[in-house]
């Protein structure tokens, strides 16, 4: 009898089907890795077994006793301890108290008994007292720490729950060697306690050094099971990449235009910074060029310091032959970047004002100008909002007004009144209508036709395979490979994506 | 939601529509307490007195006007320091004139630049000391208090010139005082200002989102040390007049400005989140507080029954609008 077994579990979030139909049985005593892509439904599968998502069906089994969670304390009781993604530390609390959060000691029913908690701490932190760094204390505050230490804390607390069932969803995404090495270590010594592990990586070495067996997801299904001794890279990504062929073949012409050796427009050489290092690329006139790979791996990082968002950053940046570094995206803007986030709610939208102030701000900006004359903003602002198809009441209705396809639509207009050189595009169609990315689409291929040079980072493989002419597939930070012409393919995406950085 | 629905609603509304302006229900609103000022002390609504109603308003508005830009630009923006600069100025003023006509020009230039000065400190204080305006301004004006205290230690009090007091009180063109006609230019200056200027769109846009905004290229951190500069112009300017208002200037003379410079503002329908709003409306939304303050002075109550007044005022409206809305909905 299994330890843990999931039977048929889905979760749809109104029409997003999250999980379609998980199906998996945990043993006593070893390490399941879960792997697949973005949105392939891992973390929602966790998030149900833990009790912080509700199924909408299915049955979870923990004994082979059919349980139901209302909360993740449920799930705490019986037995199970969740690593999250999204690290769910105190940031102004100490280590100690963090690592004992899920049940601080208590005397006398109220008090915090403060000897136990610095002794239970203690206890878990030793464990990592060789890798943890320096900086690291009990008495540190979380905020005080580096990312590799805040994740390290969370694994602490994850441990000091002492659950029969431990999961952990990207523990190491932020470790170096050696934390991970002693992290595998402490993880061998639980299996061998009889301790069930569920593990999410991206990382295929991890996955074979850890390992016993692999579920493979692929949209959000689980589709089959393998003892790791009997699998291997390949058979993992073919998995992963299932049955659905290759998708059309990009934009036919326009490409071999692009790749025939048009002007360079932007040419990056050696830049670093937070998230990534030393990237170089080139983007030709009218070349839409893609980054791929897993989410978080340094795309959106490398487009948000381009464009002067982000400090810190070092390298050489070339545009129309002008060497450039943009402190602000003021400086950026006026150099002829385009920047267009998939996050509206921060980086786009001015919220609850009127269409027309949020299709103007660049056009004042690259004409400096200082009077705001309506009918000469109205004469700007509607051929770009209709070169989008836009569907807007008037141009002096709030932009909350508007659906999230036609928001985004309006943000991308501001760009059009006064071309760029170069676009970047930074996951621009998260969360928007089916309707709206194809009118996006079509746009950026005219748009690329015209001769404007294109940088598109998509969280989605098919827009990637279907509009980049190049893809350039990001790993930990870095370009792990170039796909070009018939090389881009989901399985080669895929291959360069989870390849040990 | 769709466009149908957009385009159909201002037909829908009518008269519901009408009730939820904010100018119509201040103006509806300044005719009752007129009325009821009226019925109180027969009198109160005579021509005379509702000039001399205008003029304090007028005051108030002044500064109102300083204190709206800063509230439109968000980040809890907010100016507590306005009624400290309302004092100094008048102080400055009054030293620098002292009596003479001749001296009203240094006197103006000297003032708008220590008005300007204090705005600076503040705006750097919230930009790139990060400081809360609430904090950062509310230690303005401990400053600002206590400088006053040591100014007049040292300086007598100052005059204002005969051309400045007859420019605040008596009739400049027709029969209306030269206060009131600056003030409407005010307004006209900042209706242009916020519709019509790059800088005006730009106050809403880091008021609605500065992120945002700071990613279409709008300099967010100069935007918003102009507003505290301008908010303390503005304050200076109303000094200026307050000092022509009542001939001679005495300290902490400003103080009774702050409170309600942010009552006029939110009652004018600007939130105190940011983003929305206008001027037009905290015009009114003074004239409003003077006549309220008018009717409180008839009936007896004292100074600081006034202030309990005001300060309950401000409660009601925000429980009545929230933090998060306007009353233009």
């Amino acid at each position: 009898m299994s330890k843990l077994q999931l039977r048929g579990v889905r979760k749809a979030y109104g029409a997003t089907v999250a999980l379609r139909r998980g199906d998996m049985k945990l043993d006593r005593g070893e390490v399941h890795v879960l792997i697949g892509s973005n949105g392939s439904g891992k973390s929602t599968l966790c998030k149900i077994v833990a009790g912080s998502v509700r199924p909408d069906g299915g049955e979870v089994l923990i004994d082979g006793r059919s349980v139901e969670f209302s909360g993740p304390n449920d799930a705490r009781k019986a037995g199970i301890g969740i690593f999250y993604q999204e690290l769910s530390l105190a940031a102004h609390r100490t280590v100690a108290e963090n690592i004992c959060l899920a049940a601080l000691p208590v005397s006398g029913g109220v008090f915090v008994d403060r000897a136990k908690v610095a002794e239970t701490a203690r206890r878990y932190a030793d464990l990592f007292a060789e890798v943890a760094g320096t900086g690291f204390s009990l008495d540190a505050t979380v905020e005080s720490l580096r990312a590799d230490q805040r994740q390290l804390v969370e694994i602490m607390k994850t441990l000091a729950t002492e659950a029969p069932i431990l999961i952990f969803d990207e523990p190491t995404s932020a470790l170096d060697r050696a934390q991970v090495d002693c992290f595998f270590g402490i993880l061998r010594r639980l299996k061998e306690e009889g301790r069930s592990i569920i593990f999410i990586s991206h990382r295929m070495d991890e996955i074979f050094a850890i390992g016993d067996r692999v579920t493979v997801m692929r949209d959000g299904e689980t589709i089959e099971t393998d003892r790791i001794a009997d699998t291997d890279h390949d058979a993992i990504i073919r998995r992963m990449v299932g049955e659905k062929g290759e998708l059309a073949p990009p934009a036919e012409a326009a490409n071999d235009a692009a790749s025939g050796g048009g002007q360079v427009i932007l040419k990056v050489e050696g830049f670093s910074g937070p998230g990534f290092s030393n990237i170089g690329f080139e983007v030709t006139e009218g070349e839409i060029v893609g980054f791929g790979g897993l989410h978080g791996q340094g795309q959106s990082a490398v487009l948000r310091a381009l464009f002067g968002a982000t400090p810190g950053n070092s390298g050489s940046v070339v545009l129309d032959g002008r060497s450039m570094s943009a402190a602000r995206p003021r400086a950026a803007i006026r150099e002829g970047f385009a920047y267009i986030s998939g996050d509206r709610g921060r980086d786009g939208a001015i919220a609850g004002r009127p269409i027309l102030e949020n299709v103007t701000p660049i056009h004042f900006l690259k004409n400096r100008l200082a009077l705001a004359r309506p009918s000469h903003l109205r004469n700007k602002a509607l051929p770009a909002l209709e070169a989008l198809k836009t569907k807007y009441a008037g141009l002096a209705s709030s932009i909350n007004s508007l659906s999230g396809g036609n928001q985004q639509k309006v943000i991308i207009a501001r760009w059009l009144i006064d071309r760029p050189a170069v676009l970047l595009l930074d996951d621009p169609t998260k969360g928007i209508d089916l309707q709206t990315k194809t009118d996006l689409f079509a746009l950026i291929r005219e748009l690329a036709a015209e001769g404007m040079a294109i940088v598109l980072y998509s969280s989605e493989d098919a827009e990637l395979l279907n509009n980049a002419d190049r893809i350039l597939v990001f790993n930990s930070g870095a370009i792990a490979r170039e796909l070009t012409g018939s090389d881009r393919t989901r399985y080669n995406l895929y291959h360069a994506a989870y390849e040990a950085a | 939601m769709t466009s149908v629905d957009q385009a159909s609603r201002p037909a829908s509304s009518g008269l519901a529509t009408l009730v939820r302006q904010p100018l119509v229900v201040a103006l509806a609103l300044i005719a009752a307490l007129l009325f009821l000022g009226e019925t109180l002390s027969p009198g109160f609504a005579s021509g005379e007195q509702i000039l001399r109603l205008l003029i304090v308003a007028a005051l108030m508005g002044i500064v109102a006007a300083g204190q709206n830009l800063v509230i439109i630009g968000g980040r809890e923006g907010i100016d507590l320091s306005v009624g400290g600069v309302v004092s100094l100025s008048a102080i400055v003023a009054g030293n620098v004139m002292a009596g003479e006509n001749g001296g009203i020009l240094p006197a103006v230039a000297a003032c708008i630049a220590t008005g300007a000065l204090f705005g600076f400190f503040n705006g750097f204080g919230v930009t790139f000391l990060r400081i809360p305006p609430l904090v950062m301004t509310l230690g303005m004006l401990g400053v600002l208090q206590g400088l006053l205290v040591v100014i007049r230690q040292g300086i007598p009090s100052g005059r204002a010139a005969p051309a400045l007091s007859d420019f605040v009180t008596q009739s400049f063109l027709f029969s209306l005082p030269g206060i009131i006609w600056l003030w409407a230019a005010i307004g006209v200056f900042m209706a242009f200002l916020l519709r019509r200027t790059v800088f005006g769109y730009r106050i809403f846009a880091i008021g609605s989102n500065e992120h945002a905004a700071y990613m279409a290229g709008v300099p967010v951190k100069l935007m918003r040390i102009s507003l505290f500069v301008l908010s303390g112009v503005f304050a200076a300017i109303a000094g200026i007049c307050l000092l022509g208002y009542s001939g001679s200037s005495f300290a902490n003379v400003g103080e009774q400005y702050m409170l309600p410079s942010i009552i006029a503002v939110v009652f004018g329908g600007t939130p105190l989140s940011g983003g929305k709003g206008g001027y037009t409306g905290t015009m009114a939304g003074a004239v409003l507080l003077v006549i309220l303050q008018s009717i409180l002075t008839t009936i007896n109550i004292d100074d600081s029954g006034r202030q309990m007044v005001f300060g309950a005022t401000l409660l009601v409206l925000m429980l009545f609008y929230g933090r998060g809305r306007s009353m233009r909905g």
